[in-house]
């Protein structure tokens, strides 16, 4: 368990605050809806409402990210955030369509939903359309995903932060301030076995002691993408549950967790996990856990 | 910057110890045989008589390892790619703009359509080996399973023999710039007190 030097910036988007020491805030959790298939509306609303119930019940924060695979699906999908995600919380939406992306942001926008949207992501597959999106349509917060297709390395994820590696003629944290931004999630770009897929754990802890921002990743990917846990079908689901504990231990403030279904494992898990990084970082570093942390929960 | 291509000596022979060195999720079946196959949002299985079938999930890591794979046996000649294509990534589409047309200066493969299509890790030398040893045989969309089956036959029963010496792609590696020389050190960026406290090295 860690502390940092650096300063640590945190931000709040409604009653989630994002960052800081380990320690202090409880992990964020992502639980991803409609990745595979045809969204289905009710089922979507049914896995919400479970999400948020084991939130309150363990005190770490969930966030839903939405996947929007097709244009038709940005109107339901935006209903459904309207109708659902309560107003003092955010939401992400996550897509890799370019054309689906820049739809997105126009209907978030005439919603009046960009101050509450967690746009996933910015990566150096950004293009000059998206940008202009960005721009105009510009979300409160943006993950940045610190995939280098040339260096996987922690030293990699910082190039592609800092210069754009090449990819692009400037870093993904330049072009997050240009684009007016105000709150940047850095993403630590988990991949497959086999592609140096620790490096994202290990880049947790080096970004935010370069940088002090948030950051975080989706390891279950690493999990998800492995073809080897094909021969243990029933232990799979528990390790790719198991796996986002490397998160809160190498200080990293949140968790992109996959499918919504695995919350209620999860949340206990992490609070569980929060409280004992919690318990050594006030022991060691005088970081007090937030009013908010599961730690004040249990110990009621 | 290292940048290193091996050939090896023997032209007809297979030296399993050298085939397919990039790993990957992939099947091997008759290492002669000349075709392979890539899987994209299928659920197609091929013969396990061809030489090679596997997924392609990334448009970039995903075909290097393709690439990387294919010249190690010069005995595939055809490259069969099935299933739909992925959203976004591309990667069948990439895959065959890397074929027709390379990579630009900056590593992207021209007029690839996926997100980020960039070839970071293997040479120029080994693109220009893939582009010459096989051919592309474009099944994405078809989803008719007998009729992916029967076009596997007819190019299998081809047989062209072998395109030459294996060609071995060694991963460019970027330059080491630190030694490490910390025992608690996670990284060559940070130093960990003993305790846990991180700072920049």
């Amino acid at each position: 368990m860690f502390s940092f030097t650096k300063e640590q910036k945190t931000f709040k988007i409604g009653d989630i605050t994002f960052g800081g020491q380990p320690g202090k805030y409880p992990t964020v959790l992502f639980g991803g809806l409609f990745f595979k298939g045809k969204p289905d509306i009710n089922k979507g609303r049914d896995h919400l409402t479970e999400m948020y119930t084991i939130s309150e019940k363990t005190a770490v924060p969930g966030v839903p990210d939405f996947f929007i695979k097709k244009e038709e699906y940005i109107e339901p999908i935006i209903k459904l955030i309207s109708q659902t995600v309560p107003d003092n919380l955010p939401f992400s939406v996550d897509f890799t369509d370019p054309a689906v992306k820049i739809q997105t942001l126009r209907t978030l926008s005439d919603h009046g939903l960009l101050d509450r949207t967690i746009y996933n992501s910015i990566h150096v597959g950004l293009t000059p359309e998206e940008h202009e999106a960005l721009t105009r349509f510009t979300p409160s917060t943006a993950i940045l995903v610190a995939f280098n297709p040339k260096d996987t390395s922690p030293d990699g994820k910082i190039e592609v932060l800092e210069n754009g590696a090449h990819l692009l003629d400037k870093g993904l944290l330049d072009i997050a301030l240009e684009t007016r931004i105000q709150n940047i999630l850095v993403d630590s770009a988990a991949l497959a076995p086999g592609q140096n897929s620790g490096a994202a754990i290990t880049a947790l802890p080096v970004i935010k002691e370069v940088y002090g921002l948030p950051t975080g990743c989706a390891i279950h990917n690493v999990v998800e993408k492995s073809t080897w846990l094909e021969s243990f079908p029933d232990e799979r689901r528990i390790i790719d549950i198991a796996s986002n504990v490397n998160i809160p231990v190498f200080g990293g403030d949140f968790a992109i967790f996959g499918p919504i279904e695995h919350a209620h494992t999860l949340f206990p898990l992490i609070a569980w996990q929060d409280i004992l990084v919690s318990e050594y970082t006030e022991s060691y570093f005088g970081i007090s856990p937030s009013d908010s942390h599961p730690r004040r929960m249990f110990q009621k | 910057m290292k940048v290193d291509i091996f050939m090896t000596e023997d032209t007809n022979n297979i030296d399993e110890n050298n085939l397919y060195l990039w790993g990957g999720d992939f099947v091997q079946g008759d290492p002669k045989n000349c075709v392979a196959v890539a899987l994209l949002n299928t659920e197609y299985t091929p013969s396990e008589s061809i030489a090679l079938y596997g997924s392609l999930k990334t448009e970039n890591i995903g075909i290097e390892k393709i690439v990387a794979n294919i010249i190690s046996n010069p005995f595939i000649r055809y490259l069969i790619l099935c299933g739909d294509d992925i959203r976004g990534h591309r990667s069948g589409k990439s895959l065959i703009a890397l074929h027709k047309n390379g990579i630009d200066e900056n590593h992207r493969i021209i007029n690839a359509p996926g997100a980020i299509p960039y070839i970071e890790n293997i040479g120029e030398d080994s693109i220009n080996r893939f582009q010459k040893q096989i051919e592309i045989i474009d099944l994405l969309y078809e989803k008719d399973h007998t009729i992916i089956d029967k076009v596997v036959n007819e190019y299998s029963n081809k047989n062209p023999g072998s395109f030459g010496k294996p060609f071995i792609a060694i991963r460019l590696q970027p330059q080491q710039t630190k030694s490490i020389d910390d025992k608690r050190a996670l990284h060559s960026k940070i130093i960990i007190s003993y305790m846990g406290k991180i700072k920049v090295r």
